[in-house]
């Protein structure tokens, strides 16, 4: 199974029905467990309030858990993620953020850092079709990296995708520096297109180890800064939903003002993203 | 105040006869395979006062020393020259880069500039006099310029070479590269910190301590804000103005008004110059076009004109203290060699690629030679220690590269197969089948390297054949697994009469190589994959590889690809 542990970050946003139902869909499609969390005061009129969207959402009784707690939001959905074994928290999240936002950090940023599993981040819900058609996944060669991939990979042919793009992004520090010193355009130019050959091809081979048979897969390598090249990618073609394995390590405030890969994305989503932890 | 005609003709002459002659000096030095900077420099020693001024006083004094009003000219451009050329130091320090590579670099750095640092601080405070100390009200901020000065590491220069030795892509080649990024940051934060003492006897605007604040603040201003405001300004000039003018002309005007700042403020205008450096470097918009755009202006035009004032301005025979020029230099091989060295092993570097790393930046080059000039045109230092450094900063930039390249050679930093192949570790057989066959190539890594565990190693090879055939084209097939171990191993196998491998043209596999990686670096198996797969794409060379009768002879054929 390829999550056994849905979870819900439930809100009372505009937005809230469309995740219930896109979590229901989910649910179904990974014939996993659903829980509900709302990380908030638990009152009569909350859950009256709840339930009354769950219906709407046409989940059936039975088909779910709820589980209300106070506490601050992010740390508090985190750990109910860690008491329940989710293995795969679906939230909301605005487009862009504003630069406050940014180095002060909203709930679904520290979402991002903080959760013990997988998470998916819905942009514009309400725009979401029955089922994500394009997928694109970022590939970094680490451990954790070959083990996000094939499970983007199952992900697609469960929905069936239309597209799924393995994206490789590399960068050659100092290279353009090399002109500083009578160093010629030329041979920098040739040297890139080397290292771009060397790259298409350990993407080929990259893809051939994993084995990945019944969709077809497009692999891309870009040149260029990390993180933004995904994402600029990502929003050119089109795509439904990016994939990345997990960050090492969490991220600090270091790693926003000289931006982490990551960072880029999380700035200014360019479509849906799943965040794989392995 | 206009400038006569005579003066206009006369600068426009000084200028043309400068980068004229510094083209010519930094061509012949190409051509010889150094950096043309080394050249562009003696070129400014042969136009000076060294070898012009004194063959040919009369026409040296009429072009370059005649009229102030010219030299005052001259003095602006070649400090337009030093800042535009620290503005491009900057954009390419890359910290998102340096952080990624962690710890490794931040080790190597720290070792790479603590050392050299400590070592000329030591020996300038102690040996003040021995070490050209003129002014002793100096004293302490003059010991802090010689550790600075011996610690600082060129990177243009360990980027060429780099190129030239093709490894940019190594993990030894990665390493010097994020490690130089990190040791010019710091060094020119110390710098800027002693040009703002400096600063304080010679202009009245702040005391120390408000300098060192007003520095802290600009610096973290210029990246919690300015940058983020950067990268907008840019990513709109690039798409609703000209491009890449406009782009062009908001980096310089950038560039220009915080190294104003920084020097209103008393530290030097080349300390603002490089922070809105490497802020404007972080912006997504400043592609690697806009950059090579640059540099091909400032270094052909701008610097040059630098690098050749200098020689312009100082005798150096008359200034060459053969005892100073000793005694930096070999302070800065002990410190810096043994530093950096030290560093890398900590990283986890073996002798020669932890040797490479030394060498490479030990390069002083240019950085040396702008914080020479800077350190020399505020009277910290004089001609003489000026001139030491500059020949400091040469012969370590000359010695860099052949002495990395002999290193690296040595060393198993070049992931390739002629490195990892051993006369030991190649059969000829005539096994019946795959199986059998890739039996003999374990059997033979268990042999040459008993750190393996023989029928797990087997098991993982004949476990990955199955999920999908190695057998590429060409009669080439290429087994592999991932193993707890440190550094991959590589065996070669020559079946002359071909054997199944359920090849992508259905011809036999003759030619059989059976690589074993380490399991928690997937990268590097897909690394050494992709390198044999591109070498080995030529039949004939296939062909003519399987017709060798001995271990040394495949071993020779396979060193002629590289």
């Amino acid at each position: 199974m390829l999550f056994s542990r849905l979870g819900i970050a439930f809100t009372f946003s505009p937005n809230a029905l469309r995740l219930l139902k896109i979590a229901h869909r989910l649910q179904k499609l990974f014939q996993s467990e659903l829980i509900i969390i709302h990380a908030g005061e638990d009152s009569k009129e909350i859950r009256e309030k709840i339930f009354t969207m769950i219906k709407e959402a046409n989940l059936p009784d039975h088909s779910y858990e709820i589980i209300i707690r106070e506490g601050e939001t992010s740390k508090t959905i985190s750990k109910i993620c860690e008491e329940k074994n989710i293995d795969l928290l679906i939230s909301g999240a605005l487009e862009k953020e504003s630069l406050l936002k940014y180095y002060l950090g909203s709930v679904a940023r520290r979402l991002m850092h903080e959760l013990p599993c997988s998470l998916l981040v819905i942009v514009n819900p309400e725009n979401i079709s029955d089922s994500f058609q394009r997928f694109c996944v970022n590939v970094d060669y680490s451990p954790q990296n070959e083990a996000a991939v094939k499970k983007a990979y199952e992900f697609a042919k469960l929905e069936n995708a239309k597209e799924f793009i393995l994206v490789r992004e590399f960068q050659i520090p100092g290279l353009a520096i090399t002109i500083y010193d009578g160093g010629e355009t030329d041979r920098a130019e040739k040297t890139r297109l080397e290292i771009q050959k060397e790259e298409e091809e350990k993407l080929k081979i990259f893809s051939d180890e994993l084995n990945l048979t019944g969709l077809e897969v497009k692999r891309v390598c870009l040149y260029g800064k990390q993180g933004w090249e995904l994402k600029q990618y990502a929003t050119d073609s089109k795509s439904d939903l990016l994939v990345i394995s997990s960050p090492p390590k969490k991220l600090k405030l270091f790693d926003k003002i000289f931006q982490h890969d990551i960072e880029f994305i999380l700035n200014q989503l360019p479509c849906s993203l799943l965040i794989i932890r392995s | 105040m206009n400038l006569s005609s005579t003066e206009i003709t006369i600068f426009l002459l000084s200028i043309s006869i400068i980068l004229f002659f510094a083209r010519g000096f930094g061509e012949l030095f190409r051509l010889i395979k150094q950096p043309i900077v080394i050249g562009e420099i003696i070129a400014g020693i042969f136009l000076g006062p060294t070898i012009l001024g004194s063959l040919f006083p009369e026409f040296y004094n009429s072009i370059f020393n005649k009229l102030d009003s010219v030299a005052i000219a001259l003095h602006g451009i070649t400090s337009l020259g030093i800042i535009m050329l620290l503005i491009v130091t900057g954009i390419e320090i890359d910290i998102s880069v340096m952080i990624k590579q962690g710890k490794k670099s931040f080790v190597i750095s720290v070792m790479g500039i603590l050392f050299p640092f400590l070592i000329g601080f030591l020996s300038a405070y102690f040996f003040p006099s021995q070490l050209g100390l003129t002014n002793s009200d100096l004293h302490l901020v003059y010991s802090l310029f010689i550790g600075t000065a011996l610690s600082v590491t060129a990177l243009p220069v360990v980027a060429r070479t780099l190129m030239e030795l093709n490894i940019f892509k190594t993990e030894v080649g990665f390493s010097i590269i994020t490690s130089a990024m990190l040791i010019d940051l710091t060094g020119w934060l110390i710098f800027s910190v002693l040009l703002g003492i400096i600063g304080k006897s010679q202009s009245n605007n702040f005391e120390v301590y408000e300098v060192i604040l007003i520095l802290a603040a600009f610096t973290l201003f210029v990246f919690l804000f300015l940058k983020k405001l950067i990268d907008k300004t840019l990513g709109f000039s690039k798409k609703y103005l000209s491009s890449p003018g406009a782009i062009l002309n908001i980096i310089f005007i950038l560039g220009f008004l915080s190294a104003a700042f920084t020097e209103y403020i008393g530290i030097h205008a080349i300390f603002g110059a490089f922070i809105i450096g490497i802020a404007i470097g972080d912006s997504v918009h400043v592609t690697e076009n806009v950059k090579e755009m640059i540099n091909q202006l400032v270094t052909n035009i701008f610097a040059p004109l630098f690098f050749v004032s200098i020689g312009l301005r100082i005798n150096f025979i008359q200034n060459f203290d053969f005892a100073l020029v000793g005694i930096f230099l070999s302070l800065s091989l002990i410190g810096k060699l043994f530093g950096a060295y030290l560093g890398a092993n900590l990283s986890g570097f073996n002798k020669n690629e932890s040797l490479t790393v030394a060498f490479g930046l030990n390069a002083h080059g240019t950085i040396e030679i702008v914080l020479g000039m800077v350190a020399y045109e505020s009277g910290l230092i004089d001609e003489k220690v000026f001139v030491s450094l500059i020949i400091m900063a040469l012969i370590t930039t000359l010695t860099s590269a052949p002495l990395m390249n002999i290193f690296i050679k040595r060393s198993k930093a070049l992931l390739k197969l002629s490195n990892l192949l051993k006369p030991q570790s190649i059969i000829f057989t005539n096994a019946d089948n795959k199986e059998e066959l890739i039996k003999q190539l374990c059997k033979n890594i268990y042999q040459t390297n008993n750190i393996i565990d023989y029928e797990k190693l087997v098991a993982r090879v004949i476990e990955r054949e199955n999920q999908m055939s190695t057998g590429l084209e060409n009669h080439l097939a290429v087994p592999h697994a991932r193993m707890n171990i440190k550094v991959p191993i590589v065996a070669l196998a020559i079946h002359k009469n071909g054997i199944d491998f359920n090849s992508l043209d259905n011809l036999p596999a003759k030619l059989i190589i059976l690589l074993i990686t380490p399991e928690d670096n997937p990268e590097m198996q897909l690394e050494l994959l992709s390198e044999i797969a591109l070498k080995l794409s030529n039949k004939n060379f296939i062909e003519e590889l399987i017709k060798s009768e001995n271990a040394d002879e495949v071993i020779s054929k396979i060193k002629l690809l590289y």
